[in-house]
């Protein structure tokens, strides 16, 4: 019965979005493309895991301008073997925040 | 131990998801919920996990058969930033989808993000 392990999903998203946007200023033309590549990467490493899961990552960037974000997530699944995980990266002038759900099959 | 079922044959959903009927339930109540509501930074976090879990209780209601669901809510204050939001999945094109609800007031946008996913 395999499970979400949720400490290996966090490092992949982390690795994900440092090689995206790691040194980065926000650009408003780039945004885009840092956006799918975190969301393609994620994922790619998450399918290489092999395991029976169906996943979905959302990742949200926003332009630091004082203004307040908040996301709130439901889910209806079987708790021992679905997750999630979200992790929250900023740098001087934007926050990124990527949700991946892992849902087994 | 896990419960083991009799094998029922069945590779469908009963019941299938229907996008348009959620849609239409998900933009109610974003409307009703926030249409009288201001940001603000202390009640707006307890505001939208409130709705999401409001919206995955009235998906539930519609009593899709076989299906999980992942309800993700946003609001983002006005403040003339830039945002961008994107999703990918890895999952079976041909059963599960997904529904999006967009609310917008003068001081803030909520939005709402549904998937459905089949599961036997």
């Amino acid at each position: 019965q395999p499970s979400f392990v949720v400490d290996e999903v966090s490092s992949i998203i982390k690795e994900a979005i440092e090689s995206a946007m790691g040194g980065n200023a926000y650009q408003h033309s780039k945004v885009n493309q840092w956006t799918t590549s975190v969301v393609e990467q994620t994922l790619s490493q998450l399918t290489k895991l092999g395991k029976p899961f169906k996943y979905i990552v959302t990742c949200v960037i926003m332009q630091k301008n004082g203004a307040g974000l908040h996301t709130a997530s439901s889910c209806f699944w079987d708790n021992s073997s679905d997750g999630a995980c979200t992790v929250r990266w900023e740098n001087k002038t934007m926050y990124c925040i990527v949700s991946a759900f892992g849902l087994a099959i | 131990a896990k419960i083991r079922y009799v094998n029922t044959y069945r590779l469908e959903s009963r019941k299938k998801f229907r996008d348009c009927l959620v849609r239409d339930k998900a933009q109610a109540i974003l409307m009703n919920k926030l249409q009288q509501a201001k940001y603000d930074g202390i009640s707006s976090p307890s505001l939208c996990a409130s709705v999401s879990e409001e919206i995955l209780k009235a998906v539930k209601e519609l009593d899709f058969d076989r299906y999980k669901y992942v309800v993700s809510v946003l609001i983002v204050e006005k403040a003339g930033q830039a945002m961008n939001v994107a999703s990918r999945w890895v999952w079976d094109a041909q059963r599960d989808s997904w529904v999006s609800a967009k609310f917008e007031s003068e001081t803030f946008i909520a939005l709402a993000l549904i998937m459905a996913c089949y599961y036997d």
